[in-house]
C-alpha cells in the first residue's frame, strides 16, 4: 500500500467514525425528545443504549469500509454476549429487576414492604438482591426478579402519596440551580400536592461525570400518579435540556 | 490523636468586610494568595459581626485549634461583600455569596420562618414551604452544601457542626455518614411551629445526629416536637476575661457622650434594635415609674443585626424601628429620660455596664439573653423577660426578677422595687455573679469539645 493509499485509508475512517459521532448525538437527541415523559434516568439509560448501539454499528462499517473483514469482529462480539449471557442468567435477571424497580416499584430504603409471605424493612438493595429485617430481627434477602415477578405491598404510612423520581444529571449542569427550577415547577403542581410535603431533592450518588439525584413528592390523588409523574418527568427534561444548551 | 477535621457553618458571618473582594485584594495581596484577617485593620476593612457567631463560634473554634483538638478548621458562611477565602486564627473562612435576584427570597424566608417560631408573624405562613422564595431559601442551603461537601473531598472532615435555624436544612444535603451536629440558637417552642410546617422540620432535624440547644426547656420541647437524635443543652457562653473595670475617665467619657449627668441612676437595655427585643415594653414599663425616681434614665444600647446591615441581607427592620421607638419616647414625654446610644463598641459596652443600676432585658421570646451574663459579671442585678432561655437561671427575689414582657405594669412594678431598694438590687448583682459562672467560656467549650469527640469516637 502506497503512502497516499495508507493515508487515503485513514482519512476514510476517520471521517466515517465522524459520520458516526453526528448520527449518534442526533439519535441522542431523537430519542430524548421523543420519551421526554419517561423517568429521566430511564431516559439517559435508553440515550445511552442507542448510542453505543449506533457506534458499534459505526465502527464494523468504518471496518468493512477500511476493506477488512467485519465479519470475525462481529463474530467474536456476538459470541461473546452470548456467552456472558448465559454466564450470568440469573445475575441478570436481577439486576435488571432491580433497574426496573429502582423506577417503578414503589419502595425505597426504609420502607416495610411485603412481597410474597416475606415482611420487613428494607434495609439494603444491591444489584441482585433487596434485603429486609424482618418484626423478628432476621435477614430476609430476597433476589430482585421477585420484586416484579410477586405482588408487593408498601406498608410504610403515606408511602401511597410517594412519587419517587430518579434523575441522573450531568455534571456540566449546575446542581443548585437545577434543583431550584425543579423545585419551582413542582410547586406549580402545588394543588395536586398534599401540603404537608413539600419536594425535597436528595443526591444519591456522584461522580465526576454525574450526579444521581431523587426527587420526592407526595401527591394528593392516587388517581393522578401517572399524570403527575409523566408531567414531571417531561419538566424535568425540559429543564436539563435547556440548562445543558446554556452551558 | 490527629485533631479533628472540622467544618463549621453558619448564616452569620465572623467578619463583615466594608470594601469588596477585589478592593481587599489589590491592597493587600495578588489574586492567589490567601488573606489572613490579622493583615487587615479592624474598623477600616472589616468589623467583627456582633453577636453569637463572634462570642460564642469563633473563641470555640480557635480554642479548639489552639488546644491542637481540631486541625485547621473551615467555616462557610454567607457573606456577600469580601473576600471569597480568608484565614483567621488557624481557621479557613468560606463565604457564600447569593446572586441579588435570590437575597430577596432568601431574607423573606429567614424572616418568616423566625417571626412564625418566634409567634408574631402575622401574614398566615402555612403555603410558605411552597414558595418561589422558599426555593432560594432551598438553593442558599444547596450552595453551602455544595461547597462543604467539596471542602470535604479535599480535606476529609470527621465532623459537621451547622448553627443557625437558616441552615437547618443542611444536613438533608449533606451526602455523607459522617456525623452532623446543629446548634439551635433562637427559642424553640414546638406550639409554635405551623402545622404544615411540622413534617418538613421534623425530617430536617432528625438528619442530624446532634442537636444543641440553649436551655433546657426548649430541650424538652425538641422531644416533644419529635426529634429522636441525641440532643443536648448548653447554654451560650462567653469569654469573662474580655469584661474588665473600666477606669473613671472611660466612664466619665462616655457620660459626656451620651449625655448623661453623674448623678444619673441608669437603667440598661442591651439588645439589637429588633420589635422582638422588646425595647418599646421596656420603654412603656419604665416610663410609669419615671415620675417616682426623677433621677433614673433609660438607656437604650444596640444597633441592627447582620441581616439588617448593609453589608449583610440589606434588611432596613432596625431603622424602622428605631424610628417607631422614637416616635413612642416622643408620645409618653420622654425625651430627657431616655437615650439612645446606637452600637457601641466593646470597651463602651463595659462602661455601659459598669454605668448602670440595673439592666432590663425585655425580650418578647429571647433564645437566651447573654446580656443578663454581662451584667452579672459587673454584679449589677437584671429584671428579665419569662421568655427568654436565660430565665432559667433567674431565681426570682434572688438573683433578679422575671417579669411578663407584655406587660409594662409587670415591669414597672419590678423597677420600682428595685429603684427604690438599692440594698436588695445590690445582693441580687452580687448573686447573679455568682451563677454567671456557668456561662463562662471555658465551661461552655468544654462542653461541646467534650460532645464533638464523644461523637466522633474521640476521648471525651
Amino acid at each position: 500500500m502506497t503512502p497516499y493509499e495508507l493515508l487515503y485509508q485513514i482519512a476514510l475512517f476517520a471521517v466515517t467514525m465522524a459520520a458516526v459521532a453526528v448520527v449518534a448525538k442526533i439519535f441522542s437527541l431523537i430519542v430524548g425528545g421523543m420519551f421526554r415523559t419517561w423517568a429521566p434516568r430511564v431516559r439517559a439509560e435508553f440515550q445511552k443504549i442507542v448510542s453505543i448501539t449506533i457506534w458499534v454499528i459505526g465502527l464494523l462499517f468504518a471496518i468493512q469500509q477500511l476493506g477488512l473483514r467485519a465479519d470475525f469482529l462481529l463474530l467474536l462480539i456476538g459470541l461473546f454476549g452470548v456467552i456472558v449471557v448465559i454466564a450470568i442468567r440469573d445475575s441478570l435477571e436481577n439486576i435488571g429487576a432491580k433497574y426496573f424497580s429502582d423506577v417503578y416499584v414503589p419502595f425505597k430504603l426504609g420502607d416495610v414492604v411485603q412481597v410474597g409471605n416475606t415482611s420487613g424493612k428494607v434495609i439494603e438493595i444491591n444489584p441482585i438482591t433487596t434485603v429486609l429485617l424482618t418484626r423478628d430481627s432476621k435477614l430476609v434477602s430476597v433476589p430482585n426478579s421477585l420484586f416484579l415477578r410477586e405482588k408487593v405491598i408498601n406498608k410504610t404510612q403515606y408511602a401511597w402519596e410517594e412519587i419517587v423520581i430518579p434523575i441522573t444529571l450531568s455534571s456540566v449542569v449546575d446542581l443548585p440551580k437545577f434543583e431550584s427550577e425543579v423545585l419551582k415547577s413542582c410547586n406549580r403542581m402545588r394543588r395536586y400536592l398534599d401540603k404537608r410535603f413539600p419536594p425535597i431533592m436528595t443526591v444519591k450518588r456522584r461522580n465526576k461525570r454525574s450526579a444521581e439525584l431523587v426527587l420526592t413528592i407526595m401527591i394528593k390523588d392516587p388517581s393522578k400518579r401517572n399524570e403527575i409523574t409523566e408531567e414531571l418527568n417531561q419538566k424535568i427534561s425540559e429543564i436539563e435540556d435547556k440548562m445543558r444548551r446554556r452551558k | 490523636m490527629k485533631g479533628l477535621g472540622l467544618c463549621v457553618s453558619s448564616q452569620t458571618p465572623l467578619v463583615r468586610f466594608s470594601q469588596s473582594h477585589e478592593e481587599i485584594v489589590r491592597k493587600y495581596s495578588g489574586p492567589n494568595q490567601l488573606l489572613d484577617l490579622s493583615q487587615m485593620l479592624e474598623g477600616e476593612d472589616y468589623e467583627f459581626t456582633a453577636g453569637g457567631v463572634t462570642r460564642m463560634v469563633f473563641p470555640l473554634v480557635k480554642h479548639m485549634v489552639r488546644e491542637g483538638i481540631s486541625e485547621s478548621p473551615h467555616w462557610i458562611s454567607l457573606n456577600p461583600i469580601g473576600p471569597e477565602k480568608i484565614t483567621a486564627s488557624g481557621i479557613t473562612l468560606h463565604h457564600i455569596k447569593l446572586e441579588t435576584e435570590r437575597m430577596g427570597g432568601y431574607g423573606y424566608t429567614k424572616e418568616s420562618i423566625w417571626k412564625a417560631l418566634h409567634g408574631i408573624q402575622k401574614e398566615p405562613v402555612d403555603s410558605l414551604l411552597w414558595r418561589d422564595e422558599f426555593v432560594d431559601f432551598t438553593y442558599y442551603n444547596r450552595l453551602c452544601s455544595e461547597l462543604a461537601m467539596q471542602l470535604d473531598k479535599e480535606n476529609d472532615f470527621d465532623l459537621f457542626y451547622v448553627h443557625d435555624f437558616q441552615q437547618l436544612p443542611m444536613a438533608h444535603m449533606l451526602h455523607t455518614l459522617k456525623p452532623k451536629i446543629f446548634r439551635w440558637h433562637i427559642p424553640f417552642d414546638e406550639s409554635l411551629v405551623p402545622e404544615m410546617w411540622k413534617q418538613s422540620l421534623s425530617s430536617y432535624f432528625n438528619a442530624y445526629d446532634v442537636v444543641v440547644v440553649s436551655c433546657g426547656k426548649y430541650l424538652e420541647s425538641l422531644r416533644r416536637f419529635g426529634y429522636k437524635g441525641k440532643a443536648h443543652h448548653i447554654y451560650p457562653y462567653i469569654n469573662q476575661d474580655i469584661y474588665k473595670k473600666p477606669s473613671r475617665s472611660e466612664v466619665e467619657e462616655f457620660n459626656h457622650k451620651f449625655g448623661i449627668s453623674e448623678g444619673d441612676r441608669v437603667v440598661l437595655v442591651v439588645a439589637r434594635l429588633d420589635p422582638i427585643k422588646g425595647q418599646d415594653g421596656a420603654i412603656k414599663g419604665f416610663a410609669r415609674v419615671a415620675r417616682d425616681f426623677p433621677d433614673a434614665k433609660l438607656v437604650v444600647a444596640g444597633n441592627g443585626s447582620f441581616s439588617s446591615s448593609k453589608q449583610g441581607i440589606g434588611l432596613s427592620k432596625a431603622e424602622r424601628w428605631l424610628g417607631r421607638l422614637r416616635e413612642l419616647v416622643r408620645t409618653l414625654k420622654m425625651e430627657d429620660r431616655m437615650v439612645f446610644t446606637g452600637h457601641l463598641t466593646h470597651k463602651e459596652l463595659q462602661v455601659a455596664y459598669e454605668r448602670c443600676e440595673l439592666t432590663v432585658l425585655p425580650s418578647i421570646l429571647e433564645g437566651f439573653g447573654l446580656v443578663v451574663i454581662e451584667s452579672w459579671f459587673y454584679k449589677k442585678p437584671a429584671i428579665v423577660s419569662s421568655m427568654a432561655g436565660v430565665a432559667e437561671l433567674v431565681k426570682h427575689g434572688e438573683n433578679g426578677f422575671l417579669f411578663d414582657p407584655r406587660d409594662p405594669n409587670d415591669l414597672a412594678d419590678k423597677l420600682s422595687i428595685m429603684l427604690s431598694n438599692q440594698n436588695l438590687a445590690s445582693v441580687m448583682g452580687e448573686n447573679g455573679f455568682k451563677v454567671s459562672g456557668q456561662c463562662y467560656l471555658e465551661r461552655g467549650v468544654k462542653s461541646e469539645t467534650e460532645m464533638m469527640l464523644n461523637l466522633v469516637g474521640g476521648p471525651g
